[in-house]
């Protein structure tokens, strides 16, 4: 059997009414993990023997006839979600043999759905990147072109659904990891309004900024993910009070009569034009379901990727401080000081890029340099989000590309940082302005490399983008990876 | 002849049931590392959630000490790398504190005469203390137990007001008093659950600015606060004396020399990168829950001993005495519901109860009998139901026991009945007895009636009073005459 | 950026860099402090009462002591002995 290309709702179908078992599945799965993945490197760790354990548990509950919507579904996790018992390295050398003692809430959340566990997937390096080759173990491939980059951070989770090594996955999104990735290998991603889904054992990168949501293969998927992670959480006490809801409730309604703006900055000079076109021609598909086209304007796009380095990088600094190699983690064999321990260990542990953004933070922080960088960051962040709101007046959903090229290949762009940061100027605002965000498949360039566009919503209107792609994704064919 | 100028920055263990971030227990003490979470131990992944009582008894601990309250209050991280120090930053406020522009009136001496003085609090903020360090010398390593770190903490932060080590060591006292009525700290300085900063700079009478100051980090005890603060004064005036200048630093105070010394391990470049916690949500209040939390706030010590000393006629020394400790005044309060005389009270706390306190028989925290007890023993003394040395006894039974005094008097027969028919009984007895001595009295030789009289307490002790036994050996002498 | 400035940024980092690493960073921090100086030319001041999520007192946790966790798994990352967590001496 295939199931490289099976939506949640088709395996679900299948496991209630008996044409597969629970273990089956999840057999399926491990198997092309194995025959795939040594070539895509999308996972870190494969949990096979969970797995197998979760497969038994999820059949039982499914004979018992009291399944939920994710019972028996396999899932992978980024490796930047704690579960217990087994390896979370945020694909750094840093937290090479970290076991967490605790289950991340979302990890709570999915066991008690009984899911199927695969494994933990690549991302770069503590979330650090958008091309998945910071990662100290498994520098990720892109489905369609093995010499391209998935995208990152969450490259892995977003590679393995595209391969069909996962029906849906986790990631996490701070400036654009899940929707880029998601582009890049042509499936969907979202990224939750901030607060919608609980922080609680993901691995800190910008604290304010980070958000956990679903890697799948088309919006509807995303929305029974999102159903079961979402919610209030007392670990969490930035996590929303809203009551959880069902995110896949408006799916089938019409978009006619609703506006989608398409503010003109993002859609400028910076931009590839095949991206553009291809994003524009999606617009026009909305026109023709009846929905209207809204142009509008953000005129603080151009000072967001720096508020964004500035703001993530200050919040990566601090929260990077504990790797000491005390507690947990990397500890160097040579320092006779507390001191001297800490700096080898660290200076051991990191690669290259999480070192940046560490100097940068810190720069951005420390005394003298605060109100220019950090105190007007901040600033910088409420007039985008006044920005936003003057824009939702107009509007229901905003629709932008989600990146400005397609992937690219493995080497490009990672040695340069500062042409690496510009590339997330299509999505770094959302995280900015705490929006929930859904980027979704909406062409291929000549060579057959995925475009993703966005749809950006109301804070905690995640039920509409969800409707909106969805109301796009059934009119549109995907065409699956080769290495399928 | 220099002016120290001295503020201090005390910190103060919250008495919360849990961390300020987390469940885990926040009683002193407990094995190594188990009192322990992934939140206070700084996991990845972890979060902070912060203690509503934690939040509201630093809030109570600035309405004790006339600070205003912060409204809209304000989480931030400091930053620096320390063993003791998990998450590599501390939870603090910085820009927003719960609490403001306080103050607090001590009692100077200025030319032999007492006179008030307000030291200013700059501010009380919310933060969660470290962990501890056990050097283990042996094997040269240092170990690090977490148990400690999240506990809260309020930093009460002064003006620079402060003028010697006995305006300071008063002020900790009245801070520490305060604190202790809020109910918001124990102020166990021996255990830590106060521990005292001092900044401290001298000045010539005719300098128009402070000088540069010292820091002298946890102190932990009234005296060894007076010891360093006297030897900063000594050591940086001699600096300036020989014309040098004093260097703004951190310096340690070490117990056993008497002595300060610079802490060169915290040389590190003091740039605390502080920026808004992005995990803790701002603190905001309503009127209402200031006007709640202020309500919860027992009397406070100068308005007990005005009423001590204005309603109940106390003198001011023994007023001060039952205002020194929460738990002494609270037992007196109590004492006097059940029986209303303030000065019989008062003075039995003071001689009796206070004697065996400090005799280390007993200790007010925890008193096997209740103030109620208490009071009805002294009301048994004051109608002489048992003479004043069964009273001091029968206490002393209470410390033992735990017994009620109306038990211990019946047990061990301390109980006076004021028996008249025994008593006269007794006295004919004594006067038949004693024929030649009665005669003397009815001749005239008055001093006679002390040897009568002690020959019939001594038979009746414990039966009645003196004065009953008195009354009646009078009255029989008299019919004689 | 100079090299003195990167320099005490690493001593701040607790990172050790060698003299080519130290240039190397110096360099790319030069460049990305580049795009950073844009929002220099921005003319507005951050105000946290505008970020107000309006928690209030009644909305924090409530003070209850719960179970810690087992020591054992608290130190099962770490390198440890009676019970502690093992550091370099520390000299204060």
């Amino acid at each position: 059997m295939d199931v490289s290309q099976l939506k949640i709702r088709q395996l679900r179908e299948m496991l209630d009414k008996k044409e597969i078992s629970a273990a089956e599945l999840a057999d399926e799965y491990i198997k092309r993990i194995k025959e795939y993945d040594k070539k895509l490197e999308s996972y870190i760790t494969v949990t096979e023997e969970i797995a197998k354990e979760q497969a038994k548990a999820a059949q039982e509950r499914i004979n018992s006839g009291s399944s939920s919507a994710l019972t028996g579904i396999p899932i992978a996790i980024k490796d930047n979600i704690c579960t217990e018992g087994v390896k979370t390295t945020c694909a750094s050398k840093m937290l090479e043999n970290f076991v967490p003692p605790y289950n991340a809430t979302v990890i709570e959340k999915l066991y008690s759905e009984n899911i199927v566990m695969l494994g933990k997937t690549s991302m770069d390096e503590f979330a650090m990147g958008g091309s998945t080759q910071t990662s100290a173990f498994a520098k990720t491939k892109n489905p369609y072109d093995l010499n391209r980059v998935p995208g990152g951070s969450s490259g892995g989770s977003a590679a393995c659904v595209s391969a069909g090594l996962a029906p849906a996955a986790l990631g996490s999104d701070t400036g654009g990891s899940i929707r880029q990735p998601a582009a890049f290998c042509g499936v969907t991603g979202l990224k939750p309004t901030y607060g919608r889904v609980s922080r609680y054992g993901l691995v800190a990168f910008a604290s304010s900024l980070d958000q956990i949501g679903p890697i799948a293969r088309d919006a509807h998927d995303c929305a029974l993910v999102l159903n079961a992670i979402s919610g209030c959480d007392s670990r969490d006490g930035t996590s929303s009070r809203l009551a959880a809801e069902n995110f896949a409730a408006k799916i089938g309604m019409p978009v006619k009569g609703m506006k989608i703006a398409v503010p003109k900055e993002f859609y400028a000079d910076g931009i590839d034009a095949v991206v553009r076109d291809s994003v524009l021609s999606a617009a026009q598909k909305y026109k023709e379901m009846g929905a209207e086209i809204v142009e509008c304007s953000m005129p603080s796009l151009k000072y967001a990727v720096a508020a964004y380095y500035l703001i993530s990088s200050a919040e990566a600094s601090s929260n990077l401080s504990r790797y000491d190699g005390i507690k947990y983690g990397h500890r160097s064999s040579k320092g006779d000081s507390y001191s001297e321990l800490v700096c080898n260990s660290r200076s051991e542990g990191f690669g290259e890029e999480v070192k940046r953004r560490i100097l940068l933070g810190n720069y951005a922080l420390s005394s003298g340099y605060y109100d220019a960088y950090y105190g007007k960051a901040m600033a910088l962040k409420q007039k985008i989000r006044a920005e936003y709101e003057e824009i939702f007046k107009l509007c229901d959903v905003i629709l932008t590309p989600t990146a400005p090229s397609v992937a690219y290949g493995i080497n490009e762009n990672v040695t340069d940082p500062v042409k690496m940061y510009q590339a997330d100027i299509c999505t770094v605002t959302v995280n900015i302005a705490s929006l929930p965000a859904i980027s979704t498949t909406c062409g291929y360039d000549s060579k057959g490399m995925p475009i993703g566009m966005s749809i950006i919503g109301k804070h905690f209107d995640e039920a509409t983008i969800i409707q909106v792609a969805d109301a796009f994704e059934k009119n549109f064919e995907i065409i699956p990876p080769r290495i399928v | 002849m220099y002016i120290p100028v001295i503020g201090l920055e005390i910190h103060a263990e919250l008495l919360t049931k849990s961390k300020v971030f987390c469940n885990c227990s926040a009683e002193f003490g407990g094995d190594q590392n188990s009192r322990c979470c992934p939140v206070c131990t700084g996991m990845p992944g972890t979060l902070p959630v912060i203690n509503q009582t934690a939040v509201e008894y630093a809030v109570k601990a600035g309405f004790a000490l006339n600070c205003e309250i912060n409204k809209f209050s304000v989480f931030d991280r400091k930053n620096y790398f320390y063993p003791d120090l998990p998450k590599a930053y501390q939870i603090s406020q910085l820009n927003y504190p719960l609490c403001i522009n306080g103050s607090v009136p001590i009692e100077v001496e200025v030319d032999g005469e007492k006179i008030q003085k307000n030291i200013r609090i700059n501010r009380i903020h919310l933060e969660e203390d470290a962990g501890k360090l056990i050097h283990d010398d042996y094997n040269g390593v240092s170990l690090a137990d977490y148990n400690r770190c999240g506990i809260p903490l309020i930093e009460i932060v002064t003006e620079p007001d402060i003028r010697s080590a006995e305006e300071a060591r008063a002020f900790v006292e009245k801070v520490s008093l305060l604190l202790q009525y809020a109910g918001v700290c124990d102020c166990k300085m021996e255990q830590g659950s106060l521990r005292c900063d001092v900044n401290i700079s001298i000045m010539k009478p005719t300098d128009t600015e402070f000088g540069t100051r010292a820091e002298i980090k946890n102190l932990n005890s009234l005296k060894s606060i007076v010891r360093a603060i006297e030897y900063e004064i000594k050591r940086q005036s001699k600096i300036l004396d020989g014309g040098g200048k004093v260097v703004q630093e951190t310096r340690r105070f070490n117990d056993n020399h008497g002595d300060t010394k610079s802490m060169r391990s915290k040389e590190d470049a003091h740039d605390y990168r502080y920026f808004p916690e992005p995990d803790i949500l701002q603190v905001n209040f309503t009127d209402e829950d200031l006007a709640a939390i202020r309500a919860k706030l027992p009397e406070l010590p100068e308005k007990r001993f005005e009423r001590y000393t204005k309603e109940y006629g106390l003198s001011e020394t023994d007023a001060k005495i039952l205002v020194s400790q929460k738990t002494i005044s609270d037992f007196f309060n109590g004492a006097l519901e059940v029986y209303n005389n303030p000065k019989s009270i008062s003075s039995f706390i003071i001689v009796e109860l206070l004697r065996r306190v400090n005799l280390g028989e007993v200790s007010m925290d925890n008193l096997p009998f209740s103030s109620k007890d208490f009071a009805i023993l002294v009301q048994m003394a004051d109608e002489e139901k048992v003479s004043k040395n069964d009273a001091k006894t029968i206490l002393r039974f209470m410390v033992e026991s735990g017994k009620n005094p109306e038990e211990i008097a019946k047990e061990n027969g301390f109980l006076i009945s004021n028996d008249t028919g025994k008593v006269e009984e007794v006295v004919e007895g004594v006067l038949s007895a004693n024929k030649a001595i009665v005669e003397q009295w009815l001749s005239g030789e008055q001093k006679v009636f002390g040897f009568l009289m002690g020959q019939c307490t001594k038979e009746l002790k414990g039966v009645c009073t003196p004065k009953v036994v008195k009354d009646i050996l009078e009255a029989k002498l008299n019919s004689m005459k | 950026m100079d090299l003195d400035m990167v320099s005490y940024l690493a001593k701040l980092s607790k990172l050790n860099f060698t003299e080519d690493e130290l240039k190397k960073a110096a360099a790319d921090m030069t460049s990305i402090i580049d795009i950073m100086d844009t929002i220099k030319e921005v003319d507005i001041v951050y105000n946290p009462l505008a970020d107000n999520k309006n928690m209030y007192l009644k909305d924090l946790r409530e003070d209850i002591a719960k179970d810690s966790m087992e020591t054992e798994k608290i130190l099962q990352n770490a390198k440890h002995s009676d019970n502690c967590f093992v550091v370099p001496k520390v000299v204060e």
